[in-house]
């Protein structure tokens, strides 16, 4: 690589500063509105925790009932931060990766600006008491969701022209992953909307959410992942076929897993059965990528003292392995027995949605933005606070609501006890719960207090360089000097 | 029982055969050939290059050795604050 002649490289870079700059409007705006929501659902979240062991407290205003509250957290949390924020990701990835400026970044534009319509329609209608009832799909069908359609299929469509005008024959796994979550995804919101009756509406509805977890939000941050990692560390994933193989058997196994849900459910036991081995099956690709993503960054784990976005990423791969194992065994049946209806399911989303997608898409903006802003983060101290805060709050959440709902489920299952008892051995995880997501919410603060001084800073630094292409200055006969990628 | 599962075993069996279809696709295109060398897609020429300061003096050789002289890292460089 040392020896490629400096035209090339001086072509390379101006590829990667035109895919940035193509990018960089519609990235900034999914960002931006991906941290409004996050902090409306930590707040909306908080008071839904609260709401569980002060019942009272909120009773006075039927919005904010744990009912409708809870429920705009999750879709907030879900629609709003993760996949906007992997919007921006995937939109700022793949016109690297394929070494092609964005097509239609306007098109991509008007898809936040039709995504965030959606969301404030649907959840304001949640808020409002307006619920289709299904799980992960509570806002409205008919007034909110064909705005995501739309929306989606604004940010889809420039993905895919992009990549059909890519100039490089070979996909690199992250699109493969990203790529792959933009084709599923719109397939499993259009069925899972389907107004299916009975049965069958329970059997679509895990069918659907589920997968929305493994084939929309695990698939993108696993992307992102294999891009980030490598990146900073500046060596390659340590198995380019393990990274392979973890991507085609989550996308043949993946979509068998939802009918765990459903175990003691009204469903022919050959189909829990198979969502059961389904889900032990997802072992492969998770060790796959659990065993790549460690020995990539074996040997240099100091790294993740110098770069925020290393620490969030891998920490975030880590939560990954962590939850897909957790979630392999709660999927048997003599596991499930205890977890179901408990607290331990409550811990076991966050594991995934908070320890992995968050902590990923935190690690991957941490390196984006600057690029896109062309400016560096202004403090150091508050990417710190920002790290541990997160960490020492979801690691409380984790745990509490863990050990409770282990409590919890044993209890349901001594016969002789009263139900009351169930709920009273929950309580202590409860608080802790609260006080986890104070702590998590002033994290987001001050995440998004940073985001805001890093766009609104007045000048550029007298030293941006690694932000932004420049000229390549040629020092002497064959040195080259490049700006930071 | 059985028309209960009829729209997830289909939309399974649709996800399936577009995966396969797509897997056949990426096999008839190249896409799982050079692997080592498709596994640096993710770098600009520079990236290996550039000084790693968490890297013990062995790894640095090791990176001197394999992509050149190295290049020094810039303020900032791995996504943190100045």
């Amino acid at each position: 690589m040392s020896a490629a002649p400096a035209d090339a490289r001086r072509e390379e870079i101006a590829i990667r500063a035109s895919a940035d700059a193509s990018s960089r409007a519609p990235v900034l705006v999914f960002f931006a509105t991906a941290v409004a929501w996050l902090l409306f659902g930590s707040l909306a979240g908080e008071l839904a925790s609260l709401a569980l062991h002060w019942p009272d407290l909120l009773g006075f205003a039927s919005f904010l009932t744990f009912g409708r509250i809870r429920t705009a957290h999750l879709n907030a949390m879900i629609y709003g931060w993760a996949s906007l924020a992997m919007c921006g990701v995937s939109l700022w990835m793949i016109p690297r990766l394929v070494h092609q400026q964005l097509s239609w970044p306007r098109l991509a534009m008007a898809g936040a600006a039709l995504w965030n319509v959606g969301l404030v329609i649907g959840i304001g209608g949640i808020l409002a008491g307006r619920n289709d009832g299904l799980e992960w799909l509570e806002m409205d069908r008919a007034l909110a969701d064909p705005w995501l359609v739309a929306g989606g299929a604004c940010v889809g469509i420039p993905l895919l022209a992009t990549l059909a005008r890519r100039t490089v024959d070979h996909l690199y796994v992250s699109v493969w992953y990203v790529i792959g979550a933009f084709l599923w995804f719109p397939v499993l919101f259009l069925v899972g909307n389907w107004p299916f009756g009975g049965v069958e509406s329970a059997a679509v509805n895990w069918f659907y959410a589920h997968n929305a977890l493994g084939l929309w939000l695990t698939a993108v941050n696993v992307g992102a992942a294999y891009y980030f990692i490598p990146k900073v560390l500046g060596r390659p994933v340590y198995s380019y076929q393990l990274s392979l193989l973890g991507f085609w058997t989550l996308a043949f196994f993946y979509a068998l897993n939802g009918m765990h849900h459903l175990i003691g459910g009204p469903l022919p036991t050959w189909m829990i059965t198979t969502s059961i081995v389904a889900s032990v099956l997802m072992i492969i690709p998770v060790v796959a990528v659990a065993v790549n993503h460690h020995m990539t960054v074996v040997g240099r784990f100091a790294a993740l003292r110098y770069s925020p976005t290393l620490r969030f990423v891998v920490i975030g791969a880590m939560a990954y392995t962590a939850v897909s194992l957790q979630g392999m065994f709660t999927a048997l049946r003599e596991v499930n027995r205890i977890t179901h209806f408990t607290q331990w399911t409550i811990a076991h989303s966050h594991v995934g949605v908070y320890g992995f997608v968050t902590f990923v898409l935190f690690g991957s903006m941490y390196y984006v933005l600057p690029r896109l802003a062309g400016r560096e983060w202004p403090s150091a101290r508050l990417i710190q606070w920002h790290f541990w805060l997160s960490l020492g709050g979801i690691g409380l959440y984790v745990v509490a609501l863990t050990v409770v709902g282990v409590l919890q489920g044993l209890v349901l299952l001594e016969p002789s006890a009263p139900f009351q008892r169930s709920v009273e051995v929950t309580i202590p995880g409860l608080y802790a719960r609260s006080l986890a997501g104070l702590v998590l919410g002033a994290g987001h603060l001050l995440f998004a207090l940073h985001c805001a001084a890093l766009l609104r800073a007045p000048a550029r630094r007298a030293m941006p360089a690694l932000l932004e292409a420049r000229p390549v200055v040629v020092r002497d006969a064959g040195a080259v000097q490049e700006p930071a990628s | 029982m059985i028309p209960s599962s009829v729209a997830v075993v289909a939309m399974v069996l649709l996800l399936g055969a577009s995966a396969l279809a797509l897997f056949v696709w990426a096999w008839r295109r190249g896409q799982f050939d050079h692997l080592d060398e498709q596994s640096r897609a993710v770098f600009d020429a520079r990236d290996p290059r550039i000084e790693r300061p968490w890297e013990s003096e062995a790894q640095r050789r090791e990176r001197e050795r394999a992509h050149g002289p190295p290049l020094p890292a810039q303020p900032g460089e791995w996504g943190g604050a100045a």
